[in-house]
């Protein structure tokens, strides 16, 4: 199977330009609120700094605060379960079902299980699985993953929402008015949750000192879920640990914030105990995660606390959507997270870059992402997988740079290129030149009007 | 060897340097005015924040925020309530309760939060309601997450929350909606 580019996808995305614009400007408006809010704060530069620090202690001492997790949290009533890989994990969900006879199971958003692919998984064992996000519940119905992190139906406009809950809720006919549609839907899926037994929650932090699960929402649904079901299985990354309340209250303060330019989240939800007659499940998911910690130049995706801040603020993201990523996380933790998966399925996400570094600034955790992106860039040579004209060009950039002689010849001549056709400056060979118009070079370089204008006064 | 052994085994083996954990000294921020920062952040939110005046009775004030409301329920001491929320036997029968109102324990005037510790039967009471209000003293209120972790507290039930604002969602085209799944508003009563 020839795998679809990121290009390629792109420019699909791009074919639908009203949806284009609107999908770039809305997530710079996100942007721009999170910057609001980070400016309303006066030790936000600490705090991110705190914050990387507190992760980079915690995930080199895993091991030690894993175990303290998982018997704190057995001393409060939970049961803990460990999974080395998605099948595990999966199993150990329907397991759970199985043993209280569930045909339901009422979901709230979890990145990880879509890693693991459980819903498939659950739907094949026939269990009914009701994502209860509206985002996520909306994906659901039309049968698509979703293409951002946080905002997962940030690229499916209202319209094609009313059509589908005409079909699927019997709403008016032409009525796309998001307060219509969420009331409706909230209407079909409280019926869903009143008839749930079980239900199922990710978890942005799990506390090693206390051994409780925080979730964060806006909608509550994930409350919703977990106090009327009274057996509650929380799917939670080995990465989720932290040490205690007081590291917590550094990344409560940044994620919301980060996010969705929110100072909170409606609901912070601690869940310590099992419910009274109830039972809580959390399973503890490696999939992969331990190795990373041995990759020096790729450790740094551990800390990541996915607040989607670095697909809000990414030049290509915002222009190309989720979708024209191959990996399930797009932007530029998505690039970073594939390549550790499966380099050779996901390196053309590679291409989907600028190296503006735009997203280290503003990660809530400091997660050096480009700079891991250039690094992977360096490395394709190794799995075979260097963009061959590309890599003729460099080369040759190199010796242009390191020579300099070369290099001052060939601006002198720079400007001779204002006077070439368009044809020979735009040739095929010059992909890097599809979608790029070449700036006009100035008649004189900077070197020689500097000796001219500045230098001689 | 168990599952729980094989990935902490992989953990130790894949573990290279190690890094310190820093000390969370921080000079956070604080508000001259903790009431008025609380109550605007509530505002913001889509939120409400109110302060009971000398004098002023807290129930008729309720009743003055939601005159429409139906059946509420509370089993705050002193609050008239039609129902009694510890008296039900499953959450199911909380659903259709127009207004649910509970004690807090403090609020945090950064973000408007509101600490509630699981003080009723079912904690679906705090969610299911179709408004919500929430009691605190006006002195409860501290001025950001870090001295809020330093007193947010468990007690038996083990379940406790940060509410901020009603619940929400801009899962359609960014467009706010409140009353997602939860709440449809919420005003904090501050006595
Ligand atoms: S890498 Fe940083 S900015 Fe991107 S999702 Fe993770 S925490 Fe947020």
């Amino acid at each position: 199977m020839k795998k679809e580019t990121h290009i390629h996808a792109a420019e699909r995305f791009l074919n639908n330009k009203k949806n284009a614009v609107w999908h770039d400007e809305t997530l710079w408006q996100t942007r721009a609120k999170r910057d609001r809010q980070a400016a309303l704060i006066p030790e936000w530069e600490q705090l991110r700094e705190l914050a990387s620090k507190i992760k980079m202690h915690t995930i080199t001492h895993l091991d030690h605060y894993l175990e303290q997790f998982a018997a704190a949290a057995e001393k409060n009533g939970a049961t803990v379960h460990w999974a080395k890989d998605a099948a595990e994990h999966n199993a150990i969900v329907l397991q759970i079902l199985q043993q209280h006879q569930a045909t339901q199971l009422v979901k709230s958003k979890s990145m990880l299980t879509e890693e693991c692919h459980l819903n498939p998984f659950l739907i094949e064992k026939g269990v009914d699985v009701v994502e209860s996000d509206l985002g996520e519940r909306i994906l659901q119905l039309m049968d698509i993953p979703p293409s951002h992190i946080v905002m997962p139906a940030i690229h499916i406009q209202r319209e094609a929402v009313g059509k589908l809950f005409e079909e699927k809720l019997n709403t008016e006919k032409g009525n796309a008015d998001p307060t219509y549609l969420t009331r409706a839907m909230r209407k079909s899926l409280r019926q869903k949750f009143l008839a749930s037994t079980v239900a199922m929650t990710g978890a942005n932090f799990g506390i090693a000192e206390t051994g409780d699960v925080v979730v964060c929402t806006n909608e509550g649904n994930a409350d919703m879920g977990t106090s009327i079901a009274k057996v509650h299985i929380v799917s939670m990354g080995i990465e989720k640990v932290i040490p205690s309340h007081d590291a917590l209250s550094v990344f409560v303060r940044l994620l919301a914030r980060s996010a969705t330019g929110q100072p909170s989240t409606s609901y912070t939800s601690h869940y310590q105990k099992p419910q009274k007659e109830g039972e809580l499940h959390i399973i503890l998911v490696d999939n992969g995660r331990s190795s990373i910690l041995a990759d020096k130049d790729h450790i740094q995706t551990l800390k990541c606390i996915r607040c989607g801040a670095c697909m809000n603020t990414c030049p290509v993201y915002r222009r190309s959507g989720g979708y024209s990523y191959s990996y399930f996380i797009p932007g530029p933790i998505g690039i970073n997270l594939g390549m550790l998966k499966a380099p050779k399925n996901y390196y053309t996400n590679l291409s989907a870059c600028t190296l503006c570094f735009s997203c280290n600034s503003v990660c809530p955790v400091q997660v050096d992402l480009g700079n891991q992106i250039y690094k992977w860039r360096q490395g394709l040579d190794s799995i075979g997988k260097a963009n061959r004209t590309k890599k003729v060009m460099s080369d040759g950039m190199r010796m242009m740079f390191k020579q300099s002689g070369i290099y001052h010849a060939a601006l002198k001549a720079a400007p001779l290129i204002n006077l070439m056709p368009r044809a020979l400056i735009y040739c095929k060979a010059d992909k890097w030149g599809i979608g790029r118009e070449l700036p006009q070079f100035a008649k004189q370089s900077f070197n020689s009007w500097w000796k001219k204008e500045v230098l001689k006064k | 060897m168990s599952n729980k052994e094989e990935i902490l085994k992989n953990i130790r083996l894949h573990t290279q340097e190690t890094y310190e954990m820093p000390l969370i000294t921080l000079d956070a921020i604080h508000y001259p005015d903790k009431v008025e920062q609380f109550i605007q952040v509530s505002k913001s939110v889509g939120g409400n924040a109110v302060v009971l005046r000398e004098g002023e009775d807290l129930n008729e004030l309720i009743r003055s925020l939601y005159p429409d409301a139906g059946k509420s329920a509370s089993n705050v001491p002193g609050i008239h309530a039609a129902i009694n929320p510890d008296d039900v036997r499953t959450s199911q029968e909380l659903n259709g309760i127009d207004l649910g109102i509970v004690q807090g324990v403090f609020g945090v005037a950064e973000n408007g939060g509101v600490w509630v510790v699981q003080n009723v039967k079912e904690r679906s009471l705090y969610f299911i309601s179709e408004y919500l209000v929430i009691l605190i003293d006006k002195d409860q209120i501290v001025d950001n997450m870090h001295e809020a972790y330093k007193k947010a507290a468990f007690n038996d039930y083990g379940f406790g929350c940060f509410i901020s604002g009603p619940s929400k969602t801009a899962d359609i085209e960014q467009a706010l909606v409140v009353g997602a799944h939860g709440p449809k508003g919420l005003t904090v009563i501050l006595r």
